[in-house]
């Protein structure tokens, strides 16, 4: 039983990761139509670039901030120099599918020779213990968790309560009417690059705090239970990937437990497709994109 | 030492030419996105290599796997084609049916890094994550695999197989079938609409696509005599859709040359690149990274200046149809 408590705790802590990648994965797909394979690559980007501010002995809470900002500078560029340009063309859903896989393949492999092969890991001061009920916690397990229900408010706070938010839903829903109301819909998807590429970079810094070390590869593993929680939640829709995000977190970890780590992925995995054989819309059925739940 | 390298060329892009063709048939014909489709060779591949190899404990039991019925030659390759043929049904059932074409794409690529996964970590299967070594080729028995007579036979029987692919693939491309395939890819609703079932016909496509593909696995293990998971990573899945996305899709002769021009081009192009550059010794891996990385903007390349390909698909045109300058058009054109 104690085992499935700690599991518990280590979903939490999955659930923090994936939520705050899902829904800037999620948004990306919402808000400009793209869906972006070079997510998990501009992740791990990110993570490396917190990596080195970290091993110049800065704390990495700190160097959460760099990480941040290298991910929202990079999904600003790749949207700017390469996806734009292919949708203005009217490249297909399909095209800039490919597009982005070539560009993850690229952006892995750029990185290679520079930071290596070999894996790497922060270091985090992981804080005094605390139990209860039998979840134990590490101090830095629970700040993880903690930026992930803040981010989380400041999105919801965003798309609810603020003209960008509503700019950026009336976008998503429909992109030619909204510019003919006067929305500059150019730069509202280029703050939402910038903000969705900041959730990505902070992603990849806490994924990287979660696992025990990370290499460029880790890019792809990393990706596969994000798009799992945007899916299952209703591809487009950020409170569908928080949900998302909660299931598969907690449903992974508990399955670690009862089955073996190694499969994570896979049931994670079968998830996905059980979704997308059952409820291909995902759970938050589409009620116009990136409708506000509720 | 040339012959050998010549033979090694040509099974190669045998392989290659087979697997673009497949591919092309499922993503330049029916435009399905099949993401996945390394894990059908690679099917192909673990099939033949325990279908040829003696049990597990012949030798010496460093390696473990299912199977080893060490069949003779023809037989682990049609195994290797009907392996990728049965693994297309459940993909294909699951993946093709309800699913939007984006979230196809992604369900398999997202399989394909899955299935790595599981085989490298479920060891007593497939041997794991070291793979499976010393699969006997073909007559390997009767003939020394180190000669060169070998090295021609291994040739001379993939070359039929690549002809035969190749006639079934321009039968499928040029027959009434092939027509309501390009009808599906150009507009699944109008095909639907004039009593075409989409869903029957991606089926099918996936399954022939399997098929072939998981004979290009048999030929290709049989050679190498090595299959591991490093082999069918997915980034091989993108080569060769760079392939086809080169030579042109939906174009058989496209895909041959974009099999000739990518996967067996590059690796020999790189191979010309000097151990030293005026004296300053390239770190190992950076040659890889960098290929791949000019596979990437290949890819990027073609879809931005010349999305048809180098040969693009032959525009066809109703001979019947009132039209008929617009026939004559497209004839001299």
């Amino acid at each position: 039983m104690d085992l499935y408590v700690a599991a518990l705790g280590f979903g939490l802590i999955s659930v923090s990761v994936i939520a705050i990648a899902a829904v800037g994965f999620t948004m990306q797909f919402g808000i400009t139509n793209m869906i972006n394979l070079s997510y998990g690559e501009v992740m791990m980007v990110s993570g490396y670039a917190a990596f080195y501010v970290n091993q110049a002995g800065v704390n990495i809470w700190v160097a959460l901030i760099p990480g941040a900002l290298v991910g929202a500078v990079l999904s600003f560029l790749l949207n700017r120099f390469l996806y734009a340009p292919f949708q203005r063309k009217g490249t297909n859903h399909i095209g800039m599918v490919i597009v982005s896989l070539a560009a993850s393949l690229m952006i892995a492999n750029l990185m290679l020779p520079i930071v290596g092969y070999y894996t790497s890991s922060y270091v985090v001061d992981q804080g005094p213990l605390l139990r209860a009920n039998g979840l134990v916690l590490t101090t830095a397990q629970i700040a993880i968790i903690a930026v992930a229900v803040i981010l989380m408010l400041a999105i919801h706070g965003l798309l609810r309560y603020t003209r960008l938010g509503k700019a950026m839903r009336a976008t998503a829903a429909n992109p030619t009417l909204a510019r003919n109301c006067g929305i500059p819909t150019q730069r509202v998807i280029d703050v939402v690059w910038l903000i969705t590429g900041a959730l990505c970079g902070v992603a990849g810094v806490v994924a990287g705090m979660n696992s025990e070390n990370f290499s460029v590869s880790s890019g792809a593993a990393y990706l596969i239970p994000i798009i799992a929680a945007a899916v299952l939640g209703g591809a487009g829709q950020p409170y569908g990937a928080m949900i998302g995000a909660l299931i598969i977190g907690i449903v992974t970890e508990l399955s670690a437990a009862a089955i073996a780590p190694e499969y994570k992925e896979v049931v994670a995995f079968g998830m996905l497709v059980l979704v997308m054989v059952l409820r291909p819309q995902g759970l938050l059925a589409k009620r116009g994109a990136m409708a506000a739940a509720g | 030492m040339n012959s050998y390298y010549a033979a090694t060329l040509l099974v190669y892009a045998g392989v290659d030419i087979i697997a673009c063709i497949a591919l092309n048939l499922q993503f330049g014909i029916s435009g399905i996105v099949n993401f996945s489709f390394i894990i059908f060779q690679a099917v192909g591949a673990y099939a033949a290599a325990v279908l040829s190899m003696p049990p597990d404990t012949a030798n010496g039991g460093y390696q473990v796997y299912v199977g080893g019925f060490q069949l003779p030659f023809p037989l682990p390759w049609i195994g290797g084609a009907l392996a990728g043929g049965l693994l297309a049904i459940p993909v294909g059932l699951v993946v093709l049916r309800k699913l939007r074409t984006d979230y196809q794409a992604i369900a398999l690529l997202v399989l394909s890094v899955i299935a790595n996964s599981v085989i490298t970590n479920a060891r007593p299967f497939l041997n794991g994550a070291a793979g499976i070594a010393q699969v006997p080729g073909p007559f390997s028995d009767q003939i020394d695999p180190l000669t060169q007579s070998y090295q021609l036979l291994y040739v001379g029987l993939t070359l039929p197989c690549v002809l035969l692919v190749w006639l079934v693939a321009s039968r499928i491309v040029n027959s009434p079938y092939g027509r309501s395939l390009r009808a599906m890819r150009d507009h699944e609703v109008a095909a639907s609409a004039l009593g075409k079932n989409p869903v029957r016909m991606k089926m099918t496509i996936f399954i022939v696509g399997g098929i072939i593909g998981g004979l290009s696995g048999a030929i290709l293990v049989g050679y190498i005599a090595v299959w591991a998971p490093s082999e069918w990573l997915y980034p091989e899945t993108i080569i060769l859709f760079a392939a086809v996305i080169v030579g042109g899709r939906a174009n058989n002769v496209g895909a041959i040359l974009g099999a000739l021009l990518v996967p067996v081009g590059f690796e020999e192009v790189t191979r010309l690149i000097p151990g030293t550059i005026a004296g300053w010794v390239p770190p190992p891996n950076l040659i890889p990274a960098m290929q791949w990385v000019a596979i990437g903007l290949l890819i990027i390349g073609f879809l931005w200046f010349r999305p048809q390909g180098v040969r693009p698909e032959p525009r066809r045109v109703f001979e019947g149809s009132p039209d008929a300058e617009e026939v004559d058009r497209v004839r001299t054109a």
